[in-house]
């Protein structure tokens, strides 16, 4: 007779054979091919050589293959790092290679396993159970494992940075230094201070690959690779950055990629935290004002350099202007140069600085404001500008001419700026007096290329009081589209065309 | 007693010893009735009618629907996988925790250090994929063999059902891992839920009329994708849609019994059958045989002299070929959990956005037409077409061809020709798509009402529906027109959706490989 | 199949089937065999292959923060600690009977739950206790600081000299 259900005999047992053998290798996998059921065996054997006494006996006697961890649900982890580095704080393991070494240095007295764990420092995947996986480098795990010289950056999470010994945090320090040094703050803001142009960076070291643009990086993509890449060439790593290359050393790199990586606002419980992180964090709220030229080199340099000379910014398609140039401390008064640091400028890279702003306190204000233009300068100036005979306002029409034709060329047709400042601007507009503008037409900008428009010396271009009046006129309708704060046609044309590019014109 | 002074204490115990030591033979024979391998038909009878699990089966069996060919045992294979993955969903549940907090920690922890952990949980994934393939494939196999007729109609509703329902349960399965995958997938399909609002916002009736709102609200119980969102699906995945999957199944298998066995040719089909040790002629079954005397008798009623219908004992033919496919199934999901890892990204986190974020693949398609309007792409279009495929047995019921893989003239020809230009069809619409763009790039402030309803998926839509009516005209059948619409309907899915995969890539961008997506 | 069923005399009597066949038995046994270990192995998962939470080992301190006659009762780890002259020693507040917490008592600890009563060094004096109260593995870690291994148990009177 025909069987109708022999081949399904046949298919019953070929795949239930397959089940079984598939089942034991799966068996066999997990059991006895994981990376720590070998490395505790060689640990025990380990050891067993090490065993000199009744105790080092016992530990060998006692020691079980088996999954180790440590879990410390304070710190949200489960680090299981422990079942391979099994001789982590034993201190006999001194002769013997990674993983079953003693941890180095003396950090583990203060810092037991059983109570921190691993990833705190480290990072990397805690509850990974193969050392590839526990690295994490192209694994889904937000946290790879930190580089050996990249630690030291996980010790402000629990540390005020100033109590930490200094040769355990050299890098940090160096970064830190280095921060101010280049004038970073310039450009981001670190604790509520800095400038604008630039991300904050309060939290950049807790950043994520897929947080950073990794399209011009070359692998690996880790979050320290790509800042140390994005240090040595800005531009190189965001297409279109306007961040200027801070042309630094390769120690110096590392340096600052640390200082970044430690910017991490971490969560970490009170019992955690060192006292003295208690005390850095009131210190914080309650900051020291710093000097002048401390404000100067930290928030200013970036752009304004020294300060003495006006300079082209080829990134920035802007002039920037000598702030400390000689001419600017002889005509400008206090109120306008604080209305220019408070507010900033508008529509150009130069941010505000007030404390709500920058961040900058008052008092550190007034001490830029004495760094710029020594108090005797301004002394000087306010007996000028009073002294300064300042003609009618006149024909707006006729002054647009003149502006036209003597100004224009730097100014721009509209004074929106082009290689001299944009004197359209409406916080210029506001704070500059009257005085003030014809002052500088009249004396010019030494160091800068403004020249001098004063009819008494001879050669130079003359214009009469009359003329002074009808420019001044004109100047100020220049303000009037900038009326209040930036006027939506102003940011949208900025937004388009810095979206081409080009810096506002 | 007045009998109390009798000696009949030892006979109560010898017959209490003798209790004793039959009570296996005793105790086995309380649980199978018949004690032995069965050794005669009418003993192969009993054990499938005496047997709880075995009895939704006729005793009998017609050799067709054993042929591997006829069924391909894809009903089987979803059932074994639907089986598979309850065993491994129990087991998984015995670790996961349904929190944000803890639901990601407790599937590293089945990845790393659990027993098994890692092997059951890719079992359990691959297994849901297998269902989801079977089950597709399943309803293709039982369109194509004309199985839905007459009396089968509402059992191919039951199917549907059955459809929609897998889909959910995949669909909710996807966010409980609470992984970058499952955060952005179900952040997604939460807003395909919310987009009646898109039809709503445009005729500005959201305020006081907004069931998308609502709808989302109901599945997530919060705005945002998050605690509220977790328990909810939890609660779908692990209770509420297997109870009604198995419920349905149930409905499913029983009406299987009840609307006679599976689909066979209505006519005459002649040959020999083996009988009682001798070849003997076959005569036809009756069309609506009911067993109403349990198989005692062949046929609807006690007929005598009636010849043999061509059918084999259930026991042990049927319950070989299930057994075999079961095996296969369980066979096939650990081959793929043993080489293929489930996949499992970093913890959601809502400050960075997969991309691209896709959703599983059977769900790729729907994306695409999402990516043109969520309304129509995500709710509209998929409820037409289901409402289409529930319509079929209904609007085609003439009889013919039921059993028979394109059994009725024609067919097969109109289904390859369907598969042509539904193909034609989906992939000059996506080129034009790629290329052209559609009417928002062509008109920027075109109103969103055009958007909604004019678009490619729409569009595809009815270019399908007009080739089936043309076909019904044409050939002048409504199981030919169905032939074409459905056909259309599954390249149109399986081309979306290969497109979707490997074609779309970050910010759904057109790309012709994977390889080429920018680095993210 | 025939001649199985050629000495069957009328319709009435059922028809025979042969008997099941090696290939039957065969795929019918590695089939629940594979059923039986896909069981056994997933029967494996409930069983934790690490246990959650902290490991129940607890570093106490330094010999010197127990003075001598001090008992000392750790709260969380549940067990009580003693120095006396011939050592440091530590005793389980978990009762034997059903797993509640002891108190100590004037006599030695007291189980609240159903009446157990134990002797200062741990004996069962009254009540359905099974056994006394164990001594708990008291040793040194590598810091210095003493270690209870809540999980070890060791032969009562054992102590660890300082």
């Amino acid at each position: 007779m025909k069987d109708h259900s022999r081949k399904y005999r046949w298919l019953l047992l070929g795949t239930s054979l397959l089940t079984i053998g598939y089942l034991v290798a799966a068996a066999v996998r997990e059991t006895f091919l994981a990376e720590w059921y070998g490395l505790q065996k060689q640990y025990r054997t380990l050891l067993e050589s090490k065993a000199t006494d009744d105790r080092g006996r016992a530990i060998a006697r006692d020691f079980r293959v088996e999954l180790k961890q440590v879990s410390i649900p304070q710190l949200k982890a489960v680090d299981r790092c422990v079942s391979c580095h099994n001789g982590i704080d034993d201190p006999r393991m001194t002769d013997v290679p990674v993983p079953h070494a003693v941890h180095p240095g003396e950090i583990l007295k203060d810092h037991p396993v059983d109570r921190f764990g691993c990833t705190v420092c480290h990072q990397g995947q805690g509850p990974a159970t193969t050392f590839e996986d526990a690295k994490a480098v192209d694994a889904y795990w937000d946290y790879p494992l930190l580089d050996r010289n990249l630690t030291q950056s996980s010790c402000l999470a629990c540390h005020d940075v100033n109590k930490l010994p200094p040769q355990q945090i050299a890098l940090v320090l160096e970064g830190g230094k280095l921060y101010q040094e280049k004038s970073c703050g310039s450009c981001h803001k670190l604790g509520g201070r800095g400038g604008a142009l630039g991300p904050a960076l309060d939290n950049e070291g807790a950043k994520t690959k897929h947080q950073l643009i990794l399209t011009n990086l070359a692998p690996p993509h880790s979050t320290w690779n790509w800042q140390e890449a994005h240090f040595r060439d800005p531009g190189g790593i965001v297409a279109g950055s306007q961040m200027k290359n801070p042309a630094l050393s390769e120690p110096q790199v590392l340096a600052l990629t640390v200082y970044m990586l430690a910017q991490r606002q971490r969560d970490v419980p009170e019992s955690y935290l060192a006292p003295d992180k208690l005390e850095e964090k009131v210190r914080r709220l309650h900051p020291q004002p710093l000097t002048g030229e401390q404000v100067y080199h930290q928030y200013c340099m970036a752009c304004h350099g020294e300060g003495t000379y006006g300079r082209w910014d080829k990134t920035f398609r802007r002039f920037i202007p000598a702030i400390r140039g000689v001419s600017l401390q002889a005509t400008a008064d206090r109120e306008y140069l604080k209305a220019q640091i408070a507010n900033g400028r508008p529509g150009t890279q130069m941010p505000a600085w007030g404390k709500q702003a920058g961040g900058l306190l008052p008092e550190e204000v007034d001490a830029l404001l004495d760094y710029i233009q020594p108090p005797e300068a301004n002394r000087l100036v306010k007996t000028t500008l009073h002294a300064a005979v300042v003609p009618p306002r006149g024909e707006p029409k006729r002054g647009s001419e003149l502006f036209t034709s003597y100004c224009s060329g730097c100014h721009g047709l509209a004074g929106h700026g082009g290689i001299a400042p944009e004197i359209a601007n409406p916080v210029f507009q506001r704070a500059a007096s009257d005085e003030f503008i014809v002052t500088t037409i009249r004396n010019g900008r030494r160091g800068t290329a403004m020249p001098s428009f004063q009819p008494q010396i001879a050669g130079a271009r003359m214009l009469s009081d009359a003329d002074l009046g009808d420019l001044l006129a004109f100047i100020r309708t220049l303000g009037g589209a900038h009326e209040g704060s930036l006027s939506a046609r102003e940011s949208d044309s900025y937004a388009a065309s810095t979206k081409k590019g080009e810096a506002p014109r | 007693m007045g009998t109390a002074s009798q000696p009949v204490a030892p006979r109560a115990t010898r017959e209490f010893l003798q209790n004793l030591l039959r009570l296996p033979q005793t105790l086995r024979d309380s649980w199978f009735r018949l004690g032995h391998a069965p050794e005669s038909e009418r003993e192969e009878s009993q054990a499938t009618f005496h047997n709880l699990f075995l009895h939704i089966h006729s005793v009998r069996v017609h050799v067709r629907s054993l042929a591997p060919s006829f069924t391909l045992g894809l009903g089987i294979i979803s059932t074994a996988s639907f089986l598979i993955l309850c065993v491994t969903g129990v087991l998984l549940m015995v670790y996961y925790k349904p929190s944000t907090a803890l639901a990601y920690d407790s599937m590293k922890d089945l990845h790393f250090v659990v027993f098994t952990g890692r092997f059951i949980r890719n079992i359990h994934r691959w297994s849901a994929h297998v269902m989801v393939a079977a089950v597709f494939l399943h309803m293709a196999r039982v369109f194509y063999t004309g199985s839905y007729k007459k009396p089968r109609e509402f059992n191919w509703l039951v199917g549907l059902s059955l459809l929609v329902l897998t889909l959910a349960l995949s669909f909710t399965g996807y966010l409980l891992p609470y992984d970058q995958l499952a955060y952005w997938a179900i952040t997604i399909g939460s807003n395909i839920a919310n987009s009646p609002r898109e039809l709503t916002d445009a005729l500005g009736i959201t305020q006081w009329f907004n069931p998308g709102g609502f709808q989302r609200r109901l599945l997530l119980g919060a705005n945002f994708v998050g605690e509220d969102a977790l328990i909810r699906f939890y609660i779908l995945h692990v209770f509420v849609l297997p109870v009604a999957l198995i419920t349905f199944l149930g409905v499913h298998f029983w009406r299987i019994r009840k609307d006679g066995g599976l689909a066979r040719p209505d006519g005459p089909m002649g040959g020999t059958a083996e009988w009682g040790g001798a070849m003997k002629n076959v005569f036809e079954p009756l069309a609506t045989k009911t067993y109403g005397l349990m198989a005692l008798v062949k046929g609807r009623r006690a007929t005598v002299n009636r010849g043999p219908e061509n059918t084999v004992m259930s026991w042990p033919h049927l319950f070989w070929a299930e057994l075999a496919v079961f095996m296969l199934t369980v066979a096939l999901t650990l081959i793929l959990a043993f080489h293929f890892d489930a996949p499992l990204k970093e913890l959601a986190n809502p400050a960075v956005p997969e991309n691209p974020a896709k959703a599983p693949w059977y769900f790729l398609g729907l994306q695409e037409l999402v990516s043109y309007s969520a309304f129509m792409g995500g709710l509209i279009i998929p409820a037409i077409a289901w409402i289409g495929l529930a319509m079929i047995p209904f609007l085609d019921q003439k009889s013919g061809g039921e059993g028979t893989w394109f059994g009725t003239p024609g067919e097969r020809r109109v289904a390859l020709k369907s598969l042509f230009v539904g193909f034609a069809m989906v992939v000059g619409m996506l080129t034009f798509t790629v290329n052209y763009g559609w009417l928002r790039s062509w008109y920027p402030h075109i109103h969103q009402l055009w958007i909604i309803f004019i678009n490619p998926g729409s569009i595809l839509v009815l270019l399908y529906m007009a080739w089936s009516l043309w076909v019904l005209k044409r050939q002048n059948s409504v199981r030919l027109a169905a032939v074409a619409l459905f056909t259309c309907f599954l390249i149109g899915f399986s081309v979306l959706t290969y497109f979707a995969t490997v074609h779309r890539g970050p910010n759904w961008i057109f790309y012709w490989w994977p390889s080429q997506w920018p680095v993210h | 199949m025939p001649e199985l069923n050629e000495k069957r005399s009328s319709r009435l009597e059922p028809l025979q089937v042969p008997r099941r066949s090696f290939l039957s038995l065969a795929a019918l046994g590695s089939f629940f065999g594979a059923v039986g270990m896909a069981l056994a192995g997933a029967l494996r998962l409930p069983g934790p292959a690490v246990l959650p939470g902290p490991v129940r080992r607890f570093k106490i301190g330094h010999p010197e923060q127990f003075a001598m006659g001090s008992e000392t009762r750790m709260d969380e780890a549940n067990f009580f600690v003693f120095r006396d002259e011939q050592g440091i020693y530590a005793i389980s507040g978990v009762c034997t009977h059903l797993g509640c917490s002891v108190g100590r008592s004037p006599e030695g600890f007291a189980c609240p739950c159903h009446g157990s009563r134990f002797a200062d060094s741990g004996d069962v004096t009254r009540g359905p206790a099974p056994r006394a109260l164990p001594w708990l593995e008291v040793g040194r870690a590598a810091d210095g600081q003493l270690v209870v291994y809540a999980e070890n148990e060791v032969p009562a009177g054992t102590r660890f000299r300082v």
